[in-house]
């Protein structure tokens, strides 16, 4: 994690720049090695994509998503013969615009993918840091308690949480939150403890850098690298765990669309409407494959020693 | 040759004791829903614990015609009652037989001892059996059997009479319910000896047209034919085995391959398929139920009748019974359905109109509409296949006047007790009937004495009304109890304690070969006189 490239604030770069060698800047070169990964760069597309339809559902949806029309009812896909082209993925079981309720499921589910990672990233990151700067007491209570909620079922505890606050969006959020954190204080504390013992750490201590300046200045930087990874697959697993919360019941009510919740309700129909449960089945399917990939692509974009192998 | 001979003699010897299923052509098999939680029907109040013993193993003193609500004779050839129907007399069948089996050999016919012992159970909290084995008896207790009868005597060995504390016109329908099925007094005093009590609801032992053989949780149920039967013509199968399917596309599948002969609840998304299948029939009876939203009068602001009326009014019924029921279901106006005797075919529901009901809302001081949470059932019950999407579209019609609705639920068992309580402002619910008398709609769903705790979900307690049923179930003439039942709804329809959903059409899909089922308006599935081409 010692590259130039991650230690740029302490002053190398300008007179790099200043020699007649052109080295390409930190974010070009990341750039470069990024792109040079065909999957993941596909992977950045579609969900560039799936962000635009996030962000402007209101306005690109063809319907309104929880508005029932009545007289069509589980309406099949507009290229097959029934189809209507209105409806481009077909209607539900209460004559709901499918394609409608998706782009707005999306929202819902980034909202809940981007709020509970980083729920669970801040409080993570601080948990990590201090474990790691105070390995004793603390540190060793902070890390029982992660290694204790490890050893529960994730699925289940965050049953078990949104039994207790409730059934709603932003407990389900509070929920995945909670059971995602050991896996960021677990991280941020091990990159912390091997930055700990490097040359410029010694000798930020020495100059006279308190506490908090070593945690959050010096050390944090270059730990963030697989944390950065960590948090783009934590946040295909959220919309996972979300979806998974909502077939159970537990997530989103009704009527907001949500793509387990979707999901759940169609069972009845796979028999008679295989579309109702595969659209959001696939959408899912999409986005935790592109999210993950995109997390692959940034590891390897972001290792040094992958890097070099590419 | 001797050889040969010896070796043709081992061969069939070997067929037969390797395929006696295929042999015996006169086995069904019978998808059911779900393991029953035991085999002694007085414990239980679900169907699917009745199916597999009061429905095989057991007869009561009177039974339910199949497929029909009518009652006639059963263990008791017949009976009568005193002038001011406080004392019945049943007389009961002679030389009728209860099962031998391994764990039982029988020494004595059916007599007065067993039908003493079945309702002392019920009430005599002392007795050593009920001492032995400790249980409550939930369906008794709600049909008022334990506080209702003051005594039970044996006259002679085929006579028992039965001594009321108060009339109850429904008295005779209630025996032939499912929990009054006759045990045998010699099985329980012999497991009473032997200190195994409890096995009375493991290995059960009646007199009805199916002997038990074994149970496996989860997986199956076997059954024997009976056949020293009381009631010749009834047993037409050797064997009966209900195969434990909990998933109804499991089941569907199951009975396309041929796995089964018969299931019940099938998804109605799934009917439409099976009615196409040629080697499969699907039987339909208007269902003896009812599916209904009921107000929680005792929340602000259900408590003014504009806004029932309001509420009633913005649900559009026929766009429910399309989504939900998928046309297998009629739209309800009663609190009780068409084939109950009593009904009030004058009465016309409100129908559909937004309009009048944001009128109403605005007359109420609502203009601007209100919060209130609305109750779904978490399971798929006969009255109510899809009890969340009836939630989501009630939560849209109830939109559009203002109102609006949170859609809450809970397990089961949890719901139940809740909304028992009166915690929901609405809730879905629903009522299949259990014995025929129109008391069984209106007396338990919305008297007074059902309110807090009871099935009066809507906490209603009306005067006019609850006088009115009071009177006739002290009655025992039915042109005057009708007459009173009927005044009765008029009162339920003007007051709107509940919007009245639909009547489910109960479909039972089976294989051709499966000869004179009849579909039981109880929603039980009995398999006496059926036979397999």
């Amino acid at each position: 994690m010692t590259t130039p490239v991650q230690s740029a604030n302490t002053a190398v770069a300008p007179e790099m720049a200043a020699a007649s060698y052109s080295y390409p800047s930190p974010l070009a070169e990341f750039w470069a090695s990024f792109r040079a990964n065909r999957g993941a760069s596909a992977a950045l597309v579609f969900m560039a994509f799936m962000v635009i339809a996030a962000l402007f559902a209101p306005w690109l949806a063809p319907h309104d998503p929880i508005e029932q029309h009545r007289d069509i009812l589980l309406l099949s896909p507009a290229w097959t013969a029934q189809g209507q082209w209105s409806f481009l993925l077909g209607t539900d079981e209460l004559g709901r615009d499918i394609l409608s309720r998706l782009m707005h499921g999306a929202r819902v589910s980034m909202t809940i993918g981007l709020v509970s990672v980083v729920l669970s990233l801040l409080p993570g990151i601080v948990l990590g840091l201090v474990s790691a700067f105070y390995p004793k007491a603390v540190g060793t209570a902070i890390m029982r308690a992660m290694d204790i909620m490890m050893a529960l079922p994730s699925l289940l505890l965050a049953v078990a949480i949104v039994a207790v606050l409730g059934p709603g969006l932003t407990n389900t959020m509070i929920a995945i939150a909670v059971v995602s954190l050991p896996s960021y204080v677990r991280l941020t504390r091990a990159s912390a403890m091997s930055e700990l013992g490097r040359d410029y750490v010694i000798a930020a201590r020495l100059a006279g850098a308190g506490k908090l300046r070593l945690m959050f200045n010096t050390v944090l930087p270059n730990c963030m690298a697989p944390v950065i990874v960590q948090a783009t697959l934590g946040f295909s697993s959220a919309i996972l765990d979300a979806a998974a919360l909502g077939f159970l019941g537990l997530g989103a009510q009704p009527p907001l669309p949500e793509w387990g919740t979707m999901l759940a309700s169609a069972r009845d129909y796979i028999e008679s409407a295989w579309w109702v449960v595969t659209m959001p089945g696939i959408t899912i399917l999409f986005n935790v494959v592109a999210l993950n990939l995109m997390g692959d692509g940034l590891r390897d974009a972001l290792d040094p020693k992958l890097k070099k192998l590419a | 040759m001797q050889l040969k001979k010896r070796f043709f003699a081992v061969a069939v010897a070997c067929a037969v004791t390797a395929v006696p299923a295929l042999a015996a052509s006169k086995t069904l098999i019978y998808c059911s829903e779900g393991s029953p939680a035991g085999f002694d029907p007085a414990r239980y109040t679900a169907g699917t614990d009745f199916d597999a013993s009061a429905e095989t193993v057991f007869n009561r003193l009177v039974e339910f015609e199949r497929g029909s609500t009518q009652v006639r004779p059963g263990l008791a050839e017949k009976w009568e009652t005193s002038t001011d129907n406080l004392t019945w007399t049943f007389f009961l069948r002679k030389g009728v037989k209860f099962h031998t089996t391994e764990y039982f050999k029988p020494t004595r016919t059916f007599n007065a001892d067993d039908v003493v012992f079945t309702f002392q159970r019920f009430i005599n909290k002392d007795l050593p059996f009920n001492k032995a084995a400790p249980t409550e008896f939930p369906y008794a207790s709600d049909m008022e059997m334990d506080t209702n009868i003051a005594s039970i005597e044996k006259k002679d060995d085929s006579t028992v009479v039965f001594k009321l504390k108060k009339v109850d016109a429904a008295f005779v329908q209630n025996l032939a319910m499912s929990f009054a099925s006759i045990h045998s007094a010699e099985y329980a005093d012999k497991l009473l000896k032997e200190g195994k009590a409890n096995q009375l609801n493991t290995q059960p032992i009646g007199t009805g047209p199916f002997i038990f053989k074994s149970y496996q949780k989860d997986a199956s149920i076997r059954y024997d034919g009976n056949k020293e039967y009381w009631k010749k013509g009834d047993v037409l199968l050797d064997k009966l085995i209900f195969a434990i399917t909990t998933d109804a596309s499991v089941r569907t599948q199951k009975l396309q391959k041929g796995e089964c002969h018969l299931m019940p609840f099938p998804r109605p998304a799934d009917i439409a398929g099976m009615k196409a299948d040629p080697k499969l029939a699907v039987m339909s009876q208007a269902g003896f139920n009812l599916g209904y939203l009921a107000y929680n009068v005792k929340h602000k602001p259900m408590d003014q009748l504009e806004v029932r009326q309001a509420l009633d009014l913005a649900i559009n019924k026929k766009a429910i019974i399309d989504a939900v029921y998928q046309g297998a279901g009629q739209a309800a106006t009663n609190p009780m359905p068409p084939t109950q005797w009593s009904y009030n075919k004058t009465l016309k529901d409100a129908g559909f109109n937004p309009e009048k009901a944001k009128e109403l809302l605005k007359k109420a001081g609502h203009a601007n509409g209100f919060e209130i949470t609305l109750w779904a059932m978490p399971v798929q019950r006969p009255y109510n296949p899809n009890a969340k999407l009836m939630a989501e579209l009630i939560q849209a019609d109830w939109a559009k006047i203002g109102v609006k609705a949170k859609i809450t639920t809970y397990e089961w068992g949890e719901y139940l007790k809740r909304a028992k309580a009166g915690e929901p402002d609405s809730v879905l619910v629903g009522w299949t009937g259990d014995n025929g008398d129109p008391d069984n709609w209106l007396g338990v769903n919305l008297g007074c004495s059902a309110v807090g705790g009871g099935n009066n979900y809507a906490q209603w307690c009306n005067k006019e009304f609850d006088d009115l049923i009071v009177k006739a179930r002290t009655l025992t003439n039915q042109q005057e109890r009708t007459r009173l039942y009927e005044k009765a709804q008029v009162v339920f329809k003007r007051e709107v304690p509940w919007t009245t959903i639909a009547h489910s059409t109960t479909n039972v899909p089976m294989r051709k070969e499966v000869q004179g089922f009849k579909v039981s308006p109880f929603g039980l599935y009995s398999f006496y006189g059926v036979s397999i081409k």
